[in-house]
């Protein structure tokens, strides 16, 4: 029997114009190192976080668009500043992502773990980025040769 | 692959069916009853609100689209914490085969402590072992329950079995429901090689085999009731941006609910149940977990996803050790710091064990109704089990230090690492508030319990409810309490004995017609 084909993905989307920027700022300072993320590696982590995230509902679509919002201000907040997240030099927005972080305000930190979250289910899944982690699709356990003990059944 | 499941989200026109029995939901419960249902000859509609994905396509997505596809609310769904509590994401599926698509294929039984409780405490003769035997057995053999083969074990889980045995706290080898296990480590975004036996590849494809009639992308928004009896259900099937849409009914003498514990009593309050059970004593399992960082090269990745724990805190603290690692990219979540901080740990992962425990909850969780189709979720954890969550997060962090980790990563937001356990004291001597403790529940129980008398619960012992006659309830949200280990075995064995205790049609099926639009687009 032939295998059907998998079904078409719901036609959905939930980043606006305003929370693209705004996602790629917190996605370059989140997940900044010596040698990127690549402006094109960025754009593109974008639209799979939109992708992502449309899946939800629309209360929980509507959550995380309210948690960036927060995350848009939070530099009043944290660094008394009058200056929106998007607007920072990319050495201060991870010095508000590290207060975040750190903040006696957990609901900060939510903001900032549930979107840290989103974006490293997606970033780090990438193939080029599972190759700079070190790991591997090479599996060699299940072909040990180990005596196989009979054990104790978990009941 | 299942035979003829009909996408709801390619149907044009409404539905209207017949059939003996309507069962809502695909998942561990739903779908054993089915297959009991369909195998005694009974004419069965399946309706699932998820998807349908041949168990062929797994290995073709990625874990994220694993989620966003066949998770809840794309794996992002959290009982909000009141109080002393943390945010707890939840787990559970939403596709054909539901939860068991994404469990790590880990088979429990219902610990005798578990059911003595139930039997003399609350009354439940019925869940007596003796009375559950028969259906374990029987289950275990139609999902093939098997032990993790020490040559399985991932090098994360052998650490985590060598750091136990240093502290004297014996360990024993997990059974799952697989058969020609490769060892992917990635069984809870659905086996690549259909080795993990969910029921999509076990009791799915019985079921539609015995003429069970499967729907997926169909939402039932209500039980019909006629009076007092179940008479069949409504909804509407999902269109192709995933909203209800097109209308279906399905005419039935006998609806089975088995929609989880978090959508069950969504379901039966929108359809005029009162019970003031429903959506109350949700329980969680809070799981928790550290990470050690070792000298050694560990690739966690390489072996049985989960293969071993350890009930040796269970009586005396409700706590259950196992062992479990991840993908990259859901570990890396875990990880603190911002960028080329949070990335060295990145760089670590293949030097990295992961430890885990689940507490055995006392409750306190409660499912709503709200603006949504989701519900929401609240969970207020006891101080019981707060306690319990930093004991949990002791043990592992030394076991880790004992199995020779340079580094500890405590599932606290923000928290540095530990290089000692004397930092680890130090660090729990005063514990942060529970709010920032990182915890996650995968097997939500309770909502609408099973009880000996009708006002201390929501269904008989026979899985009936107690206000509606021929409308069952099958799935987790069944179980009176929780039960501290994985649920899904459990939920499959009660669902199997509630199944057989439905009564049979007055009319035998081969007396009846029934049309059934194979191709209803």
């Amino acid at each position: 029997m032939a295998l059907p084909s998998p079904p078409r993905d719901f036609a959905r989307t939930t980043l606006g114009a305003h929370h693209g920027p705004l996602v790629r700022a917190l996605a370059e300072a989140m997940l900044a190192h010596a040698d990127g993320p690549t402006p094109a590696r960025l754009d593109a982590l974008v639209a799979e976080i939109d992708a992502f995230v449309s899946f939800a509902s629309q209360t929980l679509r509507f959550g995380l668009l309210l948690m960036l919002e927060v995350l848009r201000f939070a530099p009043v907040l944290l660094l008394f500043r009058v200056a929106t997240f998007g607007s920072l030099p990319r050495e201060e927005r991870v010095e508000v992502l590290e207060r975040m972080e750190q903040s006696r305000l957990v609901v900060l930190t939510l903001v900032f773990a549930a979107w840290k979250s989103i974006l490293c289910f997606v970033f780090f899944e990438h193939p080029e980025e599972l190759a700079a982690s070190g790991y591997s699709p090479v599996r060699r356990r299940h072909g040990r040769a180990l005596p196989l003990v009979h054990a104790e059944a978990a009941e | 692959m299942i035979d003829g499941v009909v996408r709801g989200r390619e149907v044009r026109r409404p539905l209207s069916l017949k059939a003996d029995a309507v069962v809502v939901g695909s998942g561990a419960g739903g779908a054993v009853v089915a297959r009991e249902l369909a195998c005694a000859g009974r004419d069965v509609v399946v309706l699932e609100e998820g998807g349908y994905y041949a168990a062929e396509h797994y290995a073709t997505m990625t874990p994220t689209n694993t989620f966003r596809r066949m998770a809840r609310e794309a794996s992002l769904a959290s009982a909000v914490g009141l109080g002393e509590t943390p945010l707890i994401p939840v787990l559970s599926g939403k596709c054909v085969g539901g939860s068991s698509v994404l469990t790590g294929g880990v088979c429990f039984r219902i610990p005798d402590e578990v059911l003595h409780g139930w039997v003399h405490d609350l009354g439940l003769h019925a869940l007596a072992a003796e009375a559950l035997e028969e259906h374990f057995r029987a289950i275990e053999r139609a999902v093939h329950v098997e032990t993790v083969p020490d040559a399985m074990q991932s090098r994360s889980a052998e650490l985590f079995v060598e750091g136990a045995a240093r502290l004297g706290i014996p360990m024993k080898r997990l059974r799952r429901n697989t058969r020609g296990c490769r060892g992917e480590g990635r069984c809870n975004f659905g086996c690549p090689h259909g080795a993990k036996l969910s029921v999509d590849v076990s009791m799915l494809p019985d079921a539609s085999a015995h003429g069970a009639r499967i729907v997926s992308d169909a939402l039932v928004e209500r039980v019909v009731l006629d009076g007092s009896r179940a008479a069949g259900v409504r909804g509407r099937l999902l269109d192709e941006t995933g909203e209800p849409a097109i209308p279906f009914e399905v005419t039935a003498d006998v609806v089975v609910v088995a929609c989880g514990s978090l959508h069950t009593p969504v379901l039966l309050r929108r359809s005029g149940l009162r019970a003031r059970h429903l959506g109350r004593d949700l329980t969680l399992h809070p799981s928790t977990r550290v990470y050690a960082i070792f000298d050694e090269r560990v690739d966690g990745w390489d072996g049985a996803f989960q293969s071993a724990y350890s009930d040796h805190f269970f009586e005396s603290d409700g706590i259950t050790l196992i062992s479990a690692f991840g993908v990259p990219n859901l570990l890396a979540a875990g990880f603190p710091g911002v960028g080329a901080r949070h990335r060295r740990y990145v760089e670590l992962i293949p030097h990295m064990a992961a430890f885990g425990a689940m507490v055995h909850d006392d409750g306190g969780g409660r499912v709503r109704r709200w603006v949504s189709r989701e519900p929401l979720v609240t969970y207020r954890m006891a101080a019981r089990d707060r306690g319990r969550l930093f004991k949990a997060m002791r043990v592992l962090a030394e076991m880790a230090f004992a199995a020779g980790a340079r580094e500890v990563l405590l599932p606290i937001f923000g928290a540095p690492p530990l290089r000692s356990v004397g930092e680890l004291e130090a660090r729990l001597a005063d514990p942060p508030s529970a709010r920032r403790v990182e915890c996650v529940a995968f097997h939500p129980l309770g909502s609408a319990k099973m009880s000996a008398r009708a006002r201390d619960g929501v269904v008989r012992p026979s899985g009936e409810t107690w206000e509606a006659r021929g409308l069952y309830v099958a799935d987790g949200s069944v179980l009176p309490t929780s039960i501290g280990v994985n649920s899904q075995l459990a939920i499959m064995a009660v669902a199997r004995k509630i199944a057989h205790g439905i009564a049979p049609p007055a009319v035998p099926r081969a007396v009846r017609a029934f049309s059934w639009p194979r191709s209803p687009s």
